[in-house]
């Protein structure tokens, strides 16, 4: 009954899972935990720096790709990455402000100017003079004074820090990010959060508050009305609201076009034949149950979800299919200076046009595809590449996929 | 403190924490923790607070943690947080069990007790003066959703019964659960209806509880004895499916006796892995083809909720997609955590409030979707969600029973 099988639900599953379901497949989603988007910024990324800062990404790329040629972006031209972020803005357009082709500078929870692709809403920088930031004091890991200073330093505006006092709930003196969110989906509390920072700012052209401004409803909104002026809200360390909002919405997607997801069970092995795969084994409560399917999308992240392993001879390899890892024959692959480039983090598997995985020169399976992390030639959190590449390669196996490749 | 060679020592010991990442993933998804404060969420009070126990708790706010086991579900490193919590709780509680605890977690008793008295027991538990007595006393909410009990119960009905058509394939064993027996009767009844007009032959051993209710109270010995017992009991027609209409003791048989209080017992091993939830077993056939798909329409829009312990399982809503099988049938997955009974929590009269906030998004959902009726595949879910929102609420069977026109 099952077209395709994508393997995890970070956005690079749910994004391949997704174009599937729209081009009519039947998908079945399996996955160990959630995905990697609340752990991010709710924002997506696609090239935010080459050394330097990047202002226009899809013009910088030629040069990044010429500089990176084993880089997943090499395997596609600037438009192919550009119609792949477009399309993901367009599927929830209430989430995601559609890109003009410039990347956006977003304070993070350090107060530093982070360059990013497509942002929320409640993100859109106003470059203002003057910006006032506000933070509970009973909500954690959100300094104003310590992103006031830094502010100042990296986007050139006059920033004052003020706290205000008001629990999430009576009581509370630490919520998490959660909380606090769903706090501001009250209506009365928002209002009195709304109250009291009106009460303390002074003249400032716009409001910087932590990125809590609700879970289900629009609070950074609401607030901008109330306050009169622009508000937008700054990272915060995991977990995101935003990224939590992000991965709600593509996933009511997904169930809405009927992908059918299985949540909590490891895939621990596969069955092939005349160079296919033809089922995938879900270690299930109780019992193994294997899984068949035409075809299979394989987005398991990299090292941070378990789908590289290093074991303590140095041996990095793939978890689950066994495909041959890239770059990983290298004598340096980690070294002892902590802010140097580690060669390990580049290593992951390498793919044809179509996404496929390849040993030596040709695909390991004629049915497999592979997307996101997983793939080599990228170091995601410093390039900031990570979400544009998971997006382009669950789109490119998709397509691959839907033509029949 | 307890020996050193039990189950508890050992895990307590030898926990998963160290593939904690500290993502805090479990955190934004835990129902408990963004109702109240006084659970400090899963991620301290397991994998973090776990550090520090040597065997002894360090933190009582674990004794607000529900069980509901959605923080394992969506940890993305495997940590088992659920099951190390539910052990500290084990721990915590072995000295001073309270006494509420241990008569709400025998369910088999109730039953006995209720049954032959029927109109007169479901007339006490509706009587408010009595229920506030229970509450002052025993320590049961007042409000708390009460099983209603049946003057026929489920063994009675299987003695008298003959199947409508012979089987023309083979034999299922049929696990009914102790509510199965005394009072959720109907879906028990059901369910074999259903899987013989399929043209199976039903099998039904004498069983007893599987002990579920004492674990999630922390009660490990007498829960391992029951779940030892029922194996041994269910350990029939060897290599058949064993089909459940009771949805968490399945989850118990297929793997919480083993992961939460290390059961070490091969009928337990050989059943955990015969044991269907009945929607995924008839899943399983509708998929190979083999499922008659002779429904009678039905012209129904129903919310369904998947119980925290079938998702437990690993295997998605098998009864989401069941249902949708069956013309003119719109089934709208509620998409919510838990429904906030988590199996006793929610009677508890110092839980309760909690266990009504938890449930608070899939009440709005039942009344907004269908408030006459909706379907849930575990029992005590159902009736904390009918008490809550006055509908209807039925195991998923009972749709298939109605659209195979077996009324
Ligand atoms: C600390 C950190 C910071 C980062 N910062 C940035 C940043 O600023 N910008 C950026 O662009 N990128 C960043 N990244 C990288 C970012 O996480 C990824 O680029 C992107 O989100 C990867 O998405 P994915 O879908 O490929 O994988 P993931 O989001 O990791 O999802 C993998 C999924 O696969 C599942 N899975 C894995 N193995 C199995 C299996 N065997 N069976 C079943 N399911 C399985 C997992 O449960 C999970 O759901 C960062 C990463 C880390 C670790
Ligand atoms: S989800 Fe798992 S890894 Fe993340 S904080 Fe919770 S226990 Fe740790």
């Amino acid at each position: 009954m099952t077209d395709t099988i994508v393997i995890g639900a970070g956005l690079a599953g749910l994004g391949a899972a997704l174009r599937l379901a729209q081009g009519g497949q039947t998908v079945t989603l399996l996955t160990h935990g959630l995905g990697g988007l609340q752990l991010g910024q709710g924002t997506i990324d696609v090239l935010g720096y080459d050394d330097q800062p990047v202002d226009r990404p899809f013009d910088a790329l030629p040069a990044f790709v010429a500089g990176h040629p084993d880089h997943p972006y090499a395997r596609f031209t600037p438009s192919q990455v550009k119609a792949a972020v477009d399309w993901l803005a367009e599927l929830i357009p209430d989430q995601l402000v559609a890109g003009d082709g410039a990347n956006h500078p977003v304070p993070t929870a350090l107060g530093a100017m982070r360059p990013t692709y497509l942002v929320q809403p409640s993100m859109v920088w106003p470059h203002p003079t003057t910006v006032a930031v506000v933070g509970p004091r009973q909500l954690r890991d959100f300094y104003p004074t310590l992103v006031a200073a830094n502010l100042e330093r990296t986007a050139g505006v006059t920033a004052t820090a003020y706290h205000i006092d008001l629990p999430a709930r009576p009581g509370e003196a630490d919520s998490a990010p959660v909380v606090y969110a769903t706090a501001l989906d009250d209506p009365a509390f928002l209002k009195r959060f709304a109250g009291l920072t009106a009460k303390v700012i002074g003249k400032e052209d716009a409001v910087l508050l932590p990125g809590v401004l609700g879970h289900r409803t629009n609070a950074c909104a609401r607030l901008a009305e109330a306050l009169g002026r622009p508000v937008v809200e700054a990272h915060l360390a995991p977990p995101s609201i935003p990224g939590l909002r992000l991965n709600e919405a593509l996933t009511a997607l997904a169930t809405s076009l009927r992908v059918r997801v299985i949540l909590g069970s490891k895939v621990t092995g596969f069955e092939a034949a005349g160079g296919r795969v033809a089922a995938v084994t879900l270690h299930q409560a109780g019992r193994d149950q294997v899984y068949a399917a035409d075809q299979f999308v394989y987005a398991p992240g990299g090292f941070e979800s378990g789908a590289l392993e290093l074991d303590s001879y140095g041996h990095v390899t793939e978890a689950l299919f066994g495909l041959p890892v890239l770059g990983a024959d290298r004598e340096d692959l980690i070294t002892g200076d902590f802010w140097a480039d580690q060669a390990l983090f580049a290593t992951g598997v390498g793919v044809d046009a179509a996404m496929r995985p390849l040993a030596g020169a040709t695909p390991a399976y004629d049915n497999l595809y592979v997307a996101g992390g997983l793939l080599a030639g990228a170091v995601r959190w410093t390039e900031k590449s990570g979400d544009g590449i998971a997006v382009t390669s669950a789109v490119a196996a998709a397509d691959a996929i839907l033509r029949g490749e | 403190m307890f020996e050193p060679t039990s189950h508890e020592h050992n895990v307590l010991a030898r926990a998963s924490l160290d593939q904690c990442v500290k993502c805090t993933i479990c955190e934004t998804q835990c129902p408990v923790m963004a109702v109240t404060p006084a659970f400090s969420g899963p991620k301290f009070v397991g994998p973090q607070a776990e550090r520090y126990r040597h065997g002894l708790s360090v933190d009582h706010s674990l004794d607000y943690c529900s069980s509901c086991g959605t923080c394992t579900l969506v940890c993305p490193q495997g940590v088992q947080i659920a099951e190390l919590n539910s052990v500290a709780r084990a721990a915590m509680k072995k000295d001073h069990m309270p006494l509420r605890d241990q008569l709400i977690s025998r369910t088999t008793l109730m039953g006995k007790a209720m049954h032959p008295v029927a109109p007169i027991a479901n007339g006490v538990l509706g009587f408010a003066p009595a229920r506030w007595a229970m509450e002052k006393v025993v320590g049961i909410h007042r409000k708390a959703a009460m099983p209603t009990a049946r003057s026929q119960t489920f063994s009675a009905w299987w003695k008298k019964h003959t199947p409508a058509t012979p089987p023309t394939r083979g034999k299922v064993v049929f696990f009914h659960g102790c509510a199965g027996e005394y009072f959720e009767v109907e879906t028990s009844r059901k369910t074999v209806e259903v899987l013989e007009h399929i043209g199976f032959e039903v099998v039904v051993p004498k069983q007893g509880c599987c002990g579920l209710p004492m674990q999630s109270n922390g009660i490990f010995d007498a829960a391992r004895d029951h779940v030892k017992k029922l194996s041994a009991a269910l350990d029939v027609e060897p290599g058949t499916p064993i089909i459940a209409s009771a949805a968490s003791c399945a989850g118990m048989l297929k793997h919480e006796a083993r992961e939460i209080m290390g059961v070490d017992d091969p009928a337990l091993v050989t059943v955990g892995a015969r044991v269907r939830d009945v929607s995924e077993f008839l899943l399983a056939l509708a998929e190979q083809g083999e499922l008659p798909l002779d429904f009678t329409p039905l012209d129904l829009t129903v919310p369904y909720h998947a119980p925290c312990q079938l998702k437990g399982q690993g295997m998605g809503k098998p009864a989401l997609e069941l249902l949708r099988l069956i013309p003119g049938l719109t089934v709208i997955d509620a998409e919510a955590t838990c429904c906030g009974i988590a199996g006793t929590y929610g009677l508890k009269k110092e839980k309760y409030a909690v266990g009504q906030a938890v449930g608070k998004p899939l009440f709005d959902k039942v009344r907004e979707i269908n408030p006459q009726l909706a379907v849930c595949d575990t029992e005590t879910c159902r009736w904390q969600i009918a008490a809550a929102t006055g509908a209807q609420v039925v195991h998923p069977v009972w749709l298939l029973h109605k659209a195979y026109g077996l009324e």
